[in-house]
């Protein structure tokens, strides 16, 4: 009995083994939550800082206008861009004060209708009237009688009067007033719109966002009329503030999800938001994960597909790219082309960029599995024929990829920096000439430059860029797992995504969806797109509050 | 409810759950254990038999199941017959999970070294591949059916595109005679034809994490029956394909099956490889599935948090699936599988009713 047992306990090889696959388990799992928990830690800290922070101390504006003028210049007259225009307003026997920021007004608009009005012809309605000298009803005269100018604000606290001169207001001081004016005349010079360049179409409309966020809400209304999108207004950075907007249709949006998005959006914490990519990072559900889980956007029809899906968008001030949240991993594959084109070339399309996914991600690791590891399994000749091109060439096949890969990505880095003469050029030279000349100087395959080369354009087929920067990313995963278990490992670097994907969520929302969790209904929208008539239903994901879309 | 954190999982996701994990090793081993022991061409007729004993057999668990809301039948087996023999049963169950998740590995790995990776040192190939299992099992049983939802719907294509394509070997005449030797060797077979059926004892965990448990019956149904017809293309292929002979002196018949056609014109001439990266998924969804019912039966029956459980399974199956030396190992150790699953099958559910029954009806306890 005894002897049995003992013949087939395991030799101290295999318990080393069995301990080594423990521990070093144990230890990715601790290096992961130590990953997640150094994002906590600092969210939680920064809240508590911000909770310390208390208001600056409110002083309003005196009767006196000297006084006043000081006070305004001691707090932002260090700035040299900060222009004090003083003149005599003849008739009221009043001196006047207007303060702006150069370069943030329309000086058209200030001299011809407010200084000018001001100046010269207050006169005849000021003659008949005595009462003017009461120092309360100056402001209001002045607003509703002399100025003719649609934006104009009475402000009495000197904070805030100091604030919106800097972001771009005109204020006026006059004489015996005890408010100012703060007159909206704003007057920067902007980009005219353009069509988008990183996602440009054949059909379908030519607008892009613009870097200012009120263009872009006007470009979201005359999509067209509806009184169910909403627009609100955040206001995010601690140092420097930037408007923010979340934009949704006040009948389709599912309110739960609303909500998430309103707190993840109060949460945001940082000094100054740079781009709309700062919020994405802000906000998403995991940071360590190579797929992005919003989707970023410079179309305002995708935007507007979007909301009526029920999903959020966030568009945030200076930057062209909004942000639609939450996504699923099918969105990246799609471009709105497919929905204005029949659905037929849509449909074909569509799967053909599936396809050119699935090389972009896994072509380099499989030609490395069957090349080092099966060459039997693939058909005799094709085999024969690859390894003779590969005699001579003195690498094992990874490094042969991963010289051309890396080449190319750096290829790839560059042409964005060319300048745009030289950029075709450049391209040409690297990637042909290059290609050719490796493979003439023997290291590299012929085979291989097909390999990669339709990789490469592959990944360029995806319609949302950051999509295809994942891809690209998680491609040397795949060849580094190929390298070493061959097919194997390649199967097992597809499991791993498999696992990490349906674990992954986008605000809720499971990101393989409607592969697993499995709906029948929004297949219509995944490989195929199904023709119209048949698209009456919004995705079931999204749990809208309006199911039909007719 | 938008976003969700209870660990519900779907019918369809309890359907394909219970599909991938009784789907696995048995399409390579079925054909040539079940010819062992029936050594006749009536096979099939054991597979199907078998099929509708299994069905029964469940159908037993999920009404016993049901009987508990929202309890595995490792907490509603200690309410039924008491806290200590109730434990000893669950920690029956889980024993018999982890030798079959061994088992599976082994087989996997025996396969991968033989076709694929030859010379490749075997815990290369073990170790890597119970990481990706543990990685899977940490989402929790809603991450698993996903990531069986994303796998099944491929590996059910490719296999059935497979057995069409060996169609061409197909002669009617090698499952000729029906019955020649009578009825025994039909029922010889169906001790093999059990063990393929292995796993569906799941259904006793899953129902008390589904969403609709009302619907367990019909979920239960299709995901025995998937594979229960599956089984049955595979041995009428495989069969009918290759004789009897040579399925006996075969060690993976069904590959050799497929590896003995070539098809011109396409990419793979031989349709042995999509077989065999379907089949390695596969076997990967029903390693992980018992994985995951181990390390569930550990953190319930022992009250334990279930993720150092897991951690601590990894070296346990480790060390099972190294423990037989060689393949004749393998293959006893699967009949003796066989043999605790009849035991496990028959008994625990149809005596766990009968005591329940007889505690409600005679003794009008309340359990």
């Amino acid at each position: 009995m005894w002897s049995v047992i003992i013949s087939h306990l395991p030799n101290w090889k295999v318990c080393a083994q069995a301990i080594l696959s423990l521990v070093i388990a144990i230890g990715f799992y601790y290096l992961n939550k130590y990953m997640r928990s150094l994002v906590e830690k600092k969210n939680a800290s920064a809240q508590k800082a911000r909770k310390g922070q208390h208001l600056a101390a409110h002083t309003n504006l005196s009767d006196h206008y000297k006084d006043n003028l000081q006070a305004i210049k001691q707090a932002i007259s260090s700035n040299s861009d900060v222009h004090f225009r003083e003149f005599q307003i003849a008739e009221l026997h009043a001196r006047a004060t207007l303060i702006f920021v150069d370069g943030m007004q329309n000086e058209e608009l200030i001299s011809k209708y407010v200084m000018k009005i001001l100046m010269a012809d207050v006169k005849q309605a000021a003659s008949d009237r005595s009462h003017l000298f009461d120092p309360l009803e100056l402001a209001s005269y002045l607003q509703d009688e002399v100025l003719p100018v649609c934006e104009v604000y009475e402000a009495a606290e000197l904070h805030g009067l100091n604030q919106s001169i800097l972001m771009g207001f005109t204020a006026l001081l006059v004489e015996g007033m005890p408010h100012a004016l703060l007159i909206g005349s704003l007057g920067m010079t902007t980009r005219a719109i353009n069509e988008p360049s990183s996602e440009a179409l054949l059909r379908g409309p030519r607008i892009g966002f613009t870097e200012v966020l009120s263009e872009n809400t006007s470009m979201l209304r005359r999509q067209g009329y509806s009184e169910e999108l909403e627009i609100n207004m955040y206001e995010v950075g601690t140092r420097i503030k930037r408007k923010l907007v979340i934009a949704y249709m006040k009948d389709i949006v599912n309110p739960d999800l609303l909500q998430e998005v309103r707190d993840r959006i109060g949460k945001i914490n940082m000094d100054f938001i740079a781009e709309s990519g700062y919020v994405e990072q802000l906000i998403e559900d995991d940071y360590l994960s190579p797929f992005q889980q919003s989707q970023n956007t410079e179309r305002p029809d995708r935007v507007i597909s979007g909301l009526l899906e029920g999903r959020i968008a966030i568009l945030l001030d200076g930057t062209p790219f909004a942000l639609i949240v939450p996504v699923t991993f099918s969105m990246l594959l799609q471009s709105p082309e497919d929905y204005y084109d029949r659905w037929l070339p849509g449909t074909l399309l569509r799967m053909l960029r599936f396809f050119a996914a699935f090389l972009a991600l896994m072509a380099p690791a499989l030609y490395i599995s069957f090349i080092s590891f099966h060459p039997g399994l693939i058909p005799t000749e094709l085999a024969v024929t690859i390894i003779e091109t590969r005699q001579g060439v003195p690498f094992p096949s990874l490094i042969e990829v991963m010289i051309l890969e890396i080449s190319i990505e750096i290829l790839r880095e560059a042409g964005i920096r060319l300048p745009k003469p030289i950029g075709p050029a450049m391209g040409i030279v690297g990637g042909l000439i290059i290609g050719e000349a490796a493979v003439q100087a023997g290291i590299v395959s012929p085979f291989l430059v097909i390999v990669v080369a339709v990789t490469a354009i592959s990944s360029f087929s995806i319609p949302v860029y950051s999509a295809g920067i994942t891809l690209r990313i998680l491609r040397f995963g795949g060849m580094l797992c190929a390298a070493v278990l061959g097919m194997f490992g390649t199967i097992l670097f597809i499991l791993i995504i498999c696992g990490h994907l349906s674990k992954l969520k986008s605000f809720g929302v499971p990101y393989v969806t409607p592969i697993s969790p499995f709906r029948l209904n929004d297949w219509k929208d995944l490989f195929l797109r199904a023709p119209l008539p048949f698209m009456n239903k919004r995705p079931d994901m999204m749990k809208t509050q309006d199911k039909k879309r007719r | 409810m938008f976003i969700r954190n209870d660990d519900k999982i779907t019918t369809t996701q309890t359907s394909i759950f219970i599909t991938d994990t009784v789907l696995g090793a048995g399409i390579l081993t079925l054909p040539r254990g079940v010819i062992e022991a029936a050594k006749t061409p009536d096979v099939w007729l054991s597979v199907l038999l078998g099929g509708f004993i299994v069905i029964m057999v469940t159908m037993v668990m999920v009404k016993l199941s049901q009987q508990f809301p929202n309890h595995t039948v490792y907490q509603y087996s200690k309410r039924i017959v008491g806290t200590i023999p109730g434990g000893i049963l669950g920690v029956c169950l889980i024993g018999y999970y982890i030798i079959i998740a061994g088992f599976e590995v082994r087989i996997f790995a025996e396969i991968t070294m033989y076709y694929l990776l030859e010379g490749t040192p075997i815990w290369a190939i073990i170790i890597p591949f119970i990481w990706v299992g543990t990685y899977i099992c940490f989402g929790g049983i809603n991450a698993i059916a996903r990531v069986f939802q994303i796998i099944f719907p491929i590996s059910i294509f490719i296999l059935v595109l497979s057995y069409f394509l060996s169609i061409r070997l197909f002669d009617i005449d090698n499952l000729r005679p029906v019955l020649g030797e009578g009825v025994l060797p039909v029922f010889k077979g169906l001790k093999s034809t059990v063990l393929i059926f292995t796993g569906c004892e799941v259904i006793m965990t899953l129902v008390a994490h589904m969403q609709h448990p009302e619907r367990a019956v019909r979920a239960t149904f299709a995901g025995i029956g998937i594979p229960f017809v599956l089984y049955l293309m595979t041995v009428i292929v495989v069969v009918g394909g290759m004789s009897v002979d040579s399925v006996m002196n075969s060690t993976w018949p069904t590959i050799d099956l497929l590896r003995s056609f070539e098809i011109t014109g396409l990419i793979f001439e031989r349709f042995e490889f999509p077989f065999l990266v379907i089949w390695m998924m596969q076997l990967f969804c029903n390693f992980t599935s018992f994985y995951f019912n181990a390390s569930l039966g550990i953190s319930q029956v022992f009250r334990l948090k279930i993720h150092p459980v897991i951690f601590g399974l990894i070296p346990v199956i480790f060390i099972t699936t190294m423990l037989p030396e060689r393949i004749n190992d393998v293959f006893k150790l699967g009949d003796t599988i066989g043999k605790m699953g009849i035991f496990l099958f028959f008994l625990v559910p149809v005596l766990l009713t009968v005591i329940l029954l007889f505690r409600k009806k005679v003794l009008n306890h309340h359990v």
